[in-house]
């Protein structure tokens, strides 16, 4: 609370003083003026006494006077202040330069107070302390709170009261305030001193009793008149003065005059001897006198926020005001230099302060004691009539007790005057004499009465008057003898406002109750009294009354923090148009403590705003600029209008160098980092390799696989390993992706930055000159440096300077955006580039722009003024991209820790130029039809100033595409002339006419090494999907580009394909020291939509025809079903098969078997065909070696082992191996064993030996022909598919089958048992041996004859396997199914029935046999059963082997 | 019918305050926030010991020229304000009374919803029109 220096009883004292008036003589004062001073004015410091005075009163007690203090004052018989109530302006203005002169001292020692939940600051020092940063705010009252608290002082509150008190006019009702004694002041030197006393005397009694002179009043008639001499000891004649003086004596008594000797040292004596000056304190404030003109700045209500339509005005005008007071400033500091009191030592000092001693004790007390006593006994005489009188006629007439008469009832008589000596006014003037010398006691007692009487009047001018004095000297009675009668107060006050109009004199009495109201703790009613007084007429009083009464709220038991708060804010608001800035300034400070952080967003808003102003009237742009800040940056519930009216103040107060800007809110996480050019995605009908580009979405998944191929081309580019540096390149960084390391960013080739921009507004925000700001360290890579020197000497670039004022920098190209608008709430993104010319360290700090607002044209109420200037105030400013890294989440401290990872997303290096590689693709499809073949054509363009090598690709489909085979690039001759007519991808070889369509067979012998592409080695290791590009010379120099054959195959399932390539390319000069000159890459996605073609699926079964040649038992029957699946959208009218070819290690096509009627074989829509083909072993012996054999349907051959074909099966091989590696790996293996170690394996072994038999290994590649409408013309689409045969008996599909779901696996709560040793099965055992029967398949015999028919037949057994075989042939065995049981049907086998033989490892061996019929008929000779056992496997019985197909024989009977 | 209508969190913030001349909503924050004064004032006269038997309806908290400012406290200390026009004279104590009783209901229904989370600013449409219900309607 305002805490006043004085105790309330002093207060009131030295309010109601005895006052003194001084006449002087012309030589006195110049006896004074010297001094610079006048005769009042030198005495005032010493007004106050330091003894104690004696008097008695009417009871001839001794009342003691203690402390007192008079007041001397220069007679001004210039009527300056009307009684009417009011303040006048100069008196106004008076008191508003005394508050304003009186601000909280800088770093005074703060005051904090806990109030509930809040720790107030109210302290002096609440200007710096409350900046709306709650944090400083925090720590500044932490160190305060460890601090003493001291309670608030409002020391301009106080200056504002006593400036107040002093400047009371006298009024007629009351005689406080009137003069008592009269000092006639005379020098020495005049000639006749004692004539001139005359003179004065007279003087003093024409003002007094002339009537002329309203003004100076005079409490009693006869004044005492106290005569001065006044003697300048460094000029006049001492002895002479002493003379004077004792002739004074003998005049007017010892008693009643005095000699006072001053000016003992002259003026020119010097300043060694340093002489305090009690004036100053004394007399700075009427020296203030020069004006200031208040300008009353607007009459709005304290809780309307001013829009600011009219703000460009009123800050000029608050601008004005602003200066104007810091000249007034400067002139009080003028006035204080001239200093008071040059001639008088410490000693004339001592002579003043005896001075006034005598004149009081001796002079003034005896003169007061004496008209009290005279009072008294006129009042004693007069009581008992008058009293008496009075109260009959009152009970008479009045039927009533007057003072409960209500004030609105007395409203007409408020005009009563008494005359000045009318007996009622003497009581009165008893007891303010009484009040004066401190005789409280007898003071009330008189007051009291006095105020009866003037009730029982209705003078409630008066009756005001004594009920306001007989509760002040209640109060000041002390002791518990009367209570303060509160009341009292309250109808005076009521009194002197409503019925009296006199608002200085409520406002007196206000100010005195509620510093009494206070000092008995009771605030609330203090609080509630100091609102009331305030009034729209003074917004000075208003404003300080509203302060207190804040302070009272603060200080209750339960102290009202809001309250206070919201009255701190009418007190601001009241300071402000009063002009006392600093004030209103303050008010609003100490009000935000409590509004902070609470969640009242529109009054914390107000609050804000109206700091900002002020801060910024006050010069103190920083307080300013934060205030607004915080408006800006909050989410701001207020409406539009009001928004940009916060915008444009905000910007019309920024006149700071390049700050950081509020506004637009950046989402600094949301920040994304390109590195590169923006590419050009078509040109022409080149199509250009998509990378990547900001447009595109971030998507983890498609980052993985990215990451996953560039690894495989790395390691395929590193010999199989991945270099333990490698780190995956990233061109375009968000905040998902691994911003752990400095990304790269090459010389000359720029960087983009994608910054989201949010306007949190409801208006519309305008963006200039918007452009990067960074700061770039210069590094040579080219020598090599240890990398800690590096930091130390390395000089440090930034273009911070030139933001300010944007130009083209040398070293780092800035792109300027020149215009970025956002509308309302709007989220948009800004792409900035860099383009570097130099290598080194960057790091991206923010962003520099030119803030504006526009002027929304919905809004009505702008006015032509703001209008003048077409767009708002603009301000140049920053913010920074600091960009918080991911939370780690590692180690057991971090989890339990909020601690982030950098992200250095921002901080590129600058690297040394590397190729850059362009890729366009021409005549590249979208559709394809599954497994159709295309050309297409890339061409590699290497647009850097330095060579490329090591070009290679990678994709997540490598069977999709092909470069062709380098080995094999000489083309065969000679070519079929329709294959460029058709511009057929394939290869082709006419027919050698007349040949029957598909009994031609060409074979060729190819390896599979050839194909490979990336080379045999590389298939193992896990680079199956990465291929080199055969360059020409295998380097680009810089700006070469080549084209080259791209063959691409549609994609086997049907659908949408993603595919992704990834080129892969490194600088010539490779295996320089810096990590990052490894490698680049660009990536390209394309979209494959491919349609259903054909559906090839093929079987193999042995034949049991006799092998044509010795030693080969190796001859099979492969049944292909072709069927057409297209669903026709595609405009397909009919597939033709134009070639059937096959490609394996061991066998081939030998010829077809049933040539369709048509040469081609052609499948319209849903139409299938079957094939039939004769495969025999291949007698190729390189095991390595694959043989391709062409079987054309057609009328020409193409030549399946060359390029795209040969290429697109070993790739398709590739692909398969994945997901069938299991078999090819074990088959190697089984077999290598079994070679190796021959027989006398486990079980395992029998197991591979088993199935190897089983096994075909035979690739079927179908080339097929589709003819297709486009266009109204016929474009014929060439494609191949394969089937992979590997089984006998098995079908195998072109398709690849659906695996089978896996979703329904049963849960297995117990390990799996490691699978039992597998044994070959029933099954796969019965396959151990082939058997044939030879015999000739009609015979005719005459039975008749002989009744016997025999014909011999051969029974050919080949052991499949590559094992050593026991096979038991039973011809005893009856075959039990149903149709051999036929009565007639049955026939014997003659001889022995039953043979044992041993077959070696793939072992011919022909049994001949013969067969006894009886009858003619047709038999089936397939009955003998086979038995067969690895020879090996005692242990093991024999198993049954599949009887070949039936046997039929006819016989015909002659 | 009141002219303003708060919910003021135990905390002191608002959880949700409507006015209806929108042009003198910053007079109503202050009027509300202000308000908390005397709200608290009134709940530390009770005692401790009072506490729980203690009404939840506070009455009048006081009378500013143009405005009655009514304060109601539930047990969660959450308090609810309604400043109604002083001219208006039907307003009686009975119908503030069933007022905070509705607009406890409603705060109740919306602390009830598991999508809310407390201490939020509430955003309940129901809320809302129940509110405006009991709002003077806007010439």
């Amino acid at each position: 609370m305002a805490q006043c220096v004085q105790s309330v009883q002093e207060l009131i004292q030295d309010s109601f003083v005895p006052k003194v008036a001084v006449l002087c003589s012309e030589d006195a004062q110049k006896i004074t003026r010297k001094n610079n001073l006048n005769f009042s004015e030198l005495l005032r410091p010493f007004c106050r006494l330091t003894s104690e005075g004696h008097m008695r009163d009417s009871n001839n007690q001794v009342q003691v006077v203690k402390n007192l203090r008079i007041s001397v004052n220069n007679v001004v018989t210039r009527p300056s202040v009307p009684t009417s109530g009011v303040h006048s302006p100069a008196q106004r203005r008076l008191l508003s330069e005394v508050v304003s002169a009186s601000q909280p001292a800088e770093g005074g020692v703060a005051n904090v107070i806990t109030a509930g939940d809040y720790d107030l600051n109210i302290s002096d020092r609440s200007v710096k302390a409350s900046v709306p940063w709650y944090s400083d705010w925090r720590d500044t009252l932490t160190e305060l709170s460890t601090s003493k608290h001291y309670t608030a002082t409002t020391p301009w509150f106080e200056a504002y009261r006593e400036s107040f008190l002093q400047s009371m006019p006298a009024s007629d009702h009351e005689f406080l305030n009137h003069y008592l004694a009269c000092l006639l002041v005379v020098s020495s030197s005049e000639a006749v001193p004692v004539e001139q006393f005359l003179k004065l005397s007279q003087e003093q009694h024409m003002i007094q009793h002339n009537g002329e002179y309203t003004n100076p009043k005079w409490f009693i008639p006869n004044t005492l008149k106290y005569y001065v001499l006044l003697h300048d000891m460094s000029q006049g004649d001492e002895q002479r003065a002493d003379s004077v003086y004792e002739d004074m004596k003998q005049r007017y008594g010892s008693q009643g005059c005095y000699l006072l000797k001053i000016n003992s040292r002259t003026a020119a004596a010097g300043t060694d001897e340093q002489i305090p000056d009690p004036w100053s304190q004394y007399l700075n404030k009427s020296s203030l006198q020069n004006g200031v003109s208040v300008n009353s700045l607007d009459n709005t209500h304290p809780l309307q926020l001013e829009t600011a339509i009219d703000m460009p005005g009123s800050l000029d005008c608050l601008r004005a005001v602003a200066t104007e007071t810091k000249t007034t400033t400067v002139y009080t500091g003028v006035a204080a230099g001239t200093s008071h009191g040059a001639c008088l030592t410490l000693n004339d000092h001592n002579r003043l302060r005896l001075f006034i001693q005598e004149f009081t004790f001796r002079g003034l007390l005896p003169h007061i004691e004496k008209n009290i006593r005279q009072l008294n006994d006129q009042l004693v005489s007069r009581k008992g009539l008058s009293r008496s009188l009075f109260s009959v006629t009152k009970k008479l007439f009045g039927g009533g007790k007057v003072p409960e008469k209500s004030i609105a009832e007395l409203k007409n008589t408020s005009g009563l005057l008494y005359h000045p000596e009318a007996p009622e006014l003497q009581i009165r003037k008893m007891a303010d004499l009484c009040f004066l010398v401190q005789h409280y006691e007898l003071a009330y007692s008189c007051y009291h009465t006095a105020k009866k009487d003037f009730l029982s009047d209705q003078a409630m001018l008066y009756a005001a008057g004594a009920l306001e004095m007989a509760a002040v000297s209640a109060f000041l009675q002390g002791g518990a003898q009367r209570p303060y009668p509160a009341h009292y107060m309250d109808t005076a006050i009521q009194t002197y406002r409503d019925v009296c109009k006199n608002k200085v004199l409520a406002e007196r009495c206000a100010l005195f109750s509620a510093e009494v109201l206070k000092s008995q703790a009771k605030y609330s009613d203090a609080a509630t009294l100091l609102i009331k007084m305030t009034s729209e007429d003074s917004d000075l009083c208003s404003a300080l009354l509203l302060e207190q009464a804040a302070h009272c709220f603060i200080n209750m038991r339960n102290p009202m923090v809001r309250k206070f708060a919201f009255h701190m804010i009418l007190a601001g608001h009241r300071f402000s148009k009063a002009g006392q800035k600093r004030h209103a300034l303050r008010c609003y400070c100490q009000a935000m403590q409590v509004y902070k952080g609470k969640g009242w967003s529109l009054a914390e808003d107000h609050i804000n705003f109206t700091i900002g102003r002020q801060s910024f009237t006050l010069r103190q742009p920083e307080n300013a600029v934060l205030a607004f800040r915080h408006i800006l940056t909050n989410d701001s519930q207020q409406t539009a209008t009001q928004q940009g009216a916060f915008l444009r103040e905000y910007l019309y107060v920024y006149r700071v160098a390049l700050p950081q800007l509020p506004l637009p809110c950046i989402n600094s996480s949301a920040t994304r980092v390109y590195f590169g050019h923006e590419r050009r995605l078509a040109e022409g009908e080149k199509q250009a390799a998509t990378h990547v580009s900001l447009d595109q979405e971030f998507d983890q998944d498609l980052a993985a696989v990215w990451q996953d191929l560039e690894e495989q081309v790395v390691a395929a580019a590193n010999r199989g390993v991945v270099p333990s540096t490698f780190y995956p390149t990233q061109c375009c960084l968000n905040s998902q992706t691994d911003n752990l390391h400095f990304p790269l960013a090459v010389v000359e080739e720029p960087i983009i930055v994608e910054v989201a921009f949010r306007n949190p507004l409801k208006v519309p925000l305008v963006l200039s000159d918007l452009s990067l700001l960074w700061k770039f360290t210069l590094k040579d890579f080219s020598r090599p440096q240890p990398q800690d020197v590096m930091v130390g000497d390395a000089v440090t670039i930034t273009n911070e300077k030139e933001a300010i004022a944007p130009r083209k920098h040398g070293i780092i190209t800035t792109e300027v955006i020149p215009e970025f608008f956002m509308s309302p709430e709007e989220t948009r993104v800004a792409r900035l580039k860099l383009l570097p010319r130099q290598t080194g360290q960057l790091t991206i700090l923010g962003l520099v722009y030119n803030l504006a607002s526009t002027p929304s044209t919905g809004d009505s109420t702008i006015n032509s003024n703001s209008f003048s200037q077409n767009q708002g105030p603009s301000v140049r400013g920053r913010q920074d991209l600091e960009i918080q890294g991911p939370r780690l989440n590692q180690t057991k401290e971090e989890k339990t820790s909020v601690s982030h990872g950098p992200d250095r997303r921002l901080d590129p290096t600058i690297t040394p130029p590397m190729p850059l590689l362009e890729v366009f693709f021409l005549q590249f499809p979208t559709a394809l039809l599954c497994g159709e073949i295309r050309k297409a054509y890339v061409e590699f363009c290497n647009v850097s100033h330095v060579p490329l090598c090591g070009l290679r690709v990678a994709s997540t489909h490598p069977d999709f595409f092909t470069f062709g085979s380098s080995s094999l690039a000489t083309p065969l001759t000679p070519l079929s002339p329709t294959s460029f007519e058709n511009c057929s991808a394939y290869k082709t070889l006419a027919t050698p006419p007349g040949a029957t369509p598909g009994s031609v067979t060409a074979v060729t012998l190819v390896s599979a090494a050839d194909f490979g592409s990336g080379g045999g080695g590389v298939f193992g290791t896990g680079g199956k999907r990465v291929a080199e590009i055969p360059l020409g010379e295998g380097t680009l120099t810089p700006g070469e580009s080549t084209q080259l054959p791209l063959w691409l195959r549609g994609p086997d399932q049907e659908g949408v394909h993603e595919i992704n390539f990834l080129f892969y390319y490194e600088g010539a000069e490779k295996g320089g020291k810096i990590r990052w000159g490894d490698h680049r890459v660009l990536r390209h996605t394309v979209f494959i939509c491919a349609s259903r073609s054909l559906s090839v699926r093929a079987t193999a079964c042995r034949s049991n025809t006799l092998p044509e040649e010795e030693g080969r038992n190796g001859s099979m029957l492969v049944f292909v079903d072709v069927e057409n699946i297209n669903t026709s959208e595609a405009g397909v009218r009919e597939f033709h098969i134009a070639q059937v070819s096959s490609s394996s290690k061991q066998w081939r096509l030998h010829k077809c078997i049933n040539p369709a009627e048509n040469k081609d074989c052609k499948l319209t829509t849903r139409e299938r065909g079957k094939l039939c083909f004769r495969a025999t072993r291949s007698t190729s012996k390189s095991l390595e070696k694959y043989t391709f054999a062409d079987l054309s349907l057609g009328n020409e051959q193409i030549i399946s082992s060359t390029t795209p074909c040969a290429d697109f099966f070993f790739r398709r091989c590739q692909s398969s191996e994945s997901w069938r590696p299991l078999i090819a790996v074990e088959t190697q293996g089984r077999h290598s064993r079994s070679q190796g170690a021959g027989p006398g394996g486990g079980a395992e072994d029998i197991t591979g030996v088993v199935r190897k038999c089983n096994e075909v290994d035979l690739d079927i590649i179908v080339l097929w022909k589709a003819f297709v409408v486009e266009d109204n013309k016929q474009v014929i689409l060439e494609g191949q598919l394969h089937v992979a045969l590997q089984t006998i008996g098995k079908e195998a599909c072109s398709l690849r089958q659906k695996e089978e779901a896996q979703e329904m696996v049963l849960l297995k709560f117990k390990p799996e048992l490691p699978p039992p040793m597998t044994r070959p099965s029933m099954e796969q055992l019965s396959h151990l041996i082939k058997t044939n029967l030879h015999y000739p398949e009609s015979y005719s015999h005459s039975f008749v004859q002989k009744s016997l028919c025999m014909i011999p037949v051969i029974l050919t057994l080949s052991n499949c396997s590559l094992a050593q075989v026991d096979a038991i042939i039973d011809l005893r065995h009856k075959t039990t199914s149903p149709e051999s049981l036929e009565v007639h049907g049955s026939f014997t086998w003659l001889g022995k029935t039953q043979y044992k033989l041993q077959l070696r490892a793939q072992e011919v061996m022909r049994l001949p046999l013969r067969a006894g019929f009886l009858h003619a008929g047709v038999y089936n000779l397939g009955t003998p059963r086979v038995f067969a056992k690895l020879a090996d496997q005692g242990a093991m019985c024999e198993t049954s082997q599949q009887t070949a197909t039936p046997a039929l024989i006819i016989i015909n009977s002659t | 019918m009141a002219v303003c209508i708060a919910v003021i969190a135990k905390e002191n913030y608002p959880l949700y305050i409507r006015s209806v001349p929108i042009q003198n909503e910053l007079k109503f924050h202050y009027t509300v926030h202000t308000s908390l004064d005397v709200v608290e004032e009134k709940i530390s006269a009770v005692g401790k010991a009072m506490a729980d038997q203690r009404e939840l309806y506070l009455g009048l908290l006081y009378p500013t020229e143009d405005y009655k400012v009514y304060g109601c406290v539930t047990n969660s200390k959450v308090k609810f304000v309604i400043v109604a026009d002083s001219s208006n004279t039907s307003l009686r104590d009975n119908e503030i009374r069933s007022m905070f009783r509705k607009l406890h209901n409603s705060f109740t229904d919306v602390m009830c919803n598991p999508f809310y989370n407390p201490g939020d600013t509430i955003q309940s449409k129901a809320f809302d029109s129940m509110v405006s219900a009991m709002m003077v309607q806007a010439s």
